[in-house]
């Protein structure tokens, strides 16, 4: 089923504002988790509301993409809380989301899941100096980035995960907001994807409408362009990275502060190998390898540390580029991430973030599988 | 042209291969010691990165061996081995450690003389394929 959402006043955030305000005025809707602009501040941030009159402040669409949301979803739903929250999530945050459902870190039992047609963000560093210079009103923000679909915007960098993205179209959700291939003058579109999705749109007795003609040749468009921009990116890196001395010097930097770890949404331990006892070592071990080498960099660990990272995690993958906004020596975590998931993803037939019943594949084997990587003849 | 001499790290399940290493041993047949066994309970508790610190603080090649499929002692942690051995095999050769450095093989514990012959024929490949780009480069 679908429904239009209308603009309000000219506004097509204001007529996002009316559809979630009477969501959230459902009955069976006790809560909203979507992005909005705090009091006193410019900084949009997602937040659990739950008075109607807030919903005035939610940003549904903008270039802030301050944190994966899939984690704070997962805070809000690995227990029962006995309320009904819907979500609005962007594309690779409800992958995020889908893989800690899998491992048991959160639940969709609760949750009503909102996909959106992904307005793209800029690189954490670039948003905050696009916000200081002259930002776009909210709905001019969403007119450009769905008619324009460039890779910058005014002279600021979308991320590179957002430029190279081949999912932002949300799919396994309850219900999915469209814009792209949408005549936007006329309001946007909701499309239902369960059954509780259709209840829910039924029920708000708003106007249906259809799926637009254009909007097909449009997603497949922009997967075209993004998978193009994805494969270059990918030569790039490859080229940059393909030996350890070359991946010595791109992580040459690191700190070892882990932020690139805290922030992605698929890194799930409770406690990381890096916290423990494993790497602090003796200082006679640092000795050592210096009177070996005649030098040992510190912090040490470092290299070793992404490569550990990449086996752990690199098939639940994403892409949304979290990591490298989270680094404070502004090293491109993420292309190198992107770049092995790639090849993982493939290796173990793999889609992180699509179907919650496709088991994680370092949780489960056959007996009869990769024979040929066995022997030594 | 001086002969290189490479470092092996093996890790060896306690249940079968080891005991074929044992056995090797106390049927006097030799192996190259450039490969260093390290024994483990099961090869199913090889986390990644056992391997990956191997390959980072210069060691040529590495070998994981376990019980044949059935034989696990503990079920089936070589199949879980064989799975992360895949993916290491995956991630590891993108940059730019070659995928035949690492190697699984099962070897049970009545095998003293496949152990043996095993090892030495590992030992030629890698020194056929030379010194690791690790021992110059290290990654610590
Ligand atoms: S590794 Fe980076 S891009 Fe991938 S899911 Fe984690 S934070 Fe996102
Ligand atoms: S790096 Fe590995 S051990 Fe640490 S949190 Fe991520 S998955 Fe867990
Ligand atoms: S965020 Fe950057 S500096 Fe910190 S551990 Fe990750 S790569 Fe290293």
């Amino acid at each position: 089923m679908m429904i239009k959402i209308e603009q309000e006043d000219n506004s097509l955030t204001k007529g996002l504002h009316q559809f979630f305000k009477r969501l959230l005025e459902m009955q069976e809707i006790d809560a909203l988790f979507l992005p909005v602009r705090l009091k006193d501040s410019s900084s949009i941030m997602p937040s659990l509301v739950t008075d109607p009159a807030q919903i005035e402040n939610a940003v549904p669409l903008s270039p802030a993409f301050p944190l994966n949301s899939g984690r704070m979803v997962s805070r809000l739903s690995y227990k029962e809380s006995g309320r009904k929250t819907a979500v609005l999530l962007r594309s690779c945050e409800i992958r995020a989301f889908i893989e800690l459902i899998k491992l048991k870190q959160g639940s969709r039992q609760e949750l009503i899941l909102i996909g959106i047609d992904c307005p793209k963000a800029l690189t954490l560093s670039d948003y905050t100096a696009y916000m200081e210079k002259d930002p776009l009103e909210d709905d001019a923000y969403i007119q450009k980035v769905f008619s324009e679909k460039n890779e910058t915007l005014n002279g600021f960098n979308f991320s590179s995960a957002c430029n190279t993205c081949e999912n932002p179209f949300p799919v396994n959700t309850d219900m999915n907001i469209l814009l792209h291939g949408v005549d936007l003058s006329n309001g946007m579109m909701v499309e239902s994807g369960s059954e509780a999705g259709q209840k829910i749109l039924e029920s708000l007795n708003m106007q249906q409408t259809s799926m637009p003609e254009k909007r097909e040749e449009v997603v497949t468009q922009i997967k075209e362009v993004n998978s193009k921009a994805n494969e270059a990116m990918i030569e790039d890196i490859t080229e940059k990275t393909d030996s350890i001395s070359k991946l010595n010097a791109f992580f040459d930097r690191c700190i070892n502060c882990y932020n690139c770890r805290n922030m992605c949404p698929v890194c799930y331990c409770k406690e990381c190998v890096f916290n423990t006892d494993v790497f602090y070592h003796q200082p006679v071990q640092y000795h050592q390898w210096a009177e070996k080498n005649g030098l040992v960099k510190l912090p040490t660990d470092t290299v070793f540390y992404h490569l550990t990272r990449l086996a752990h995690i690199s098939h639940a993958c994403v892409g949304c580029g979290q990591c490298s906004n989270a680094c404070p020596s502004d090293i491109n975590v993420f292309e190198v991430f992107k770049s092995v998931a790639q090849t993982t993803q493939v290796a173990f037939e793999y889609s992180p973030g699509i179907d919650e019943n496709d088991p994680p594949p370092l949780s489960v084997f056959n007996e009869r599988e990769f024979e040929d990587i066995v022997g030594i003849k | 042209m001086g002969t290189f001499e490479p470092v092996i790290v093996a890790f060896v399940c306690n249940w079968c291969t080891y005991t074929a290493a044992d056995l090797a041993g106390t049927s006097r047949l030799s192996y190259p010691t450039n490969i260093r066994l390290i024994r483990v309970m099961c090869t199913g508790m090889v986390d990644p990165q056992y391997v990956i610190k191997a390959f980072l603080e210069g060691a040529d090649g590495v070998l994981i061996s376990g019980c044949h499929p059935g034989d696990c002692h503990y079920i089936n942690g070589n199949y879980k081995a064989r799975r992360r051995i895949k993916l290491l095999k995956e991630i590891l050769p993108r940059f730019g450690i070659e995928k035949d450095r690492l190697r699984l093989t099962w070897i049970g514990a009545s095998d003293g003389i496949e152990f043996a012959e095993i090892m030495t024929r590992l030992n030629d490949q890698i020194i056929e394929m030379g010194p690791s780009q690790t021992r110059l480069n290290k990654a610590i």
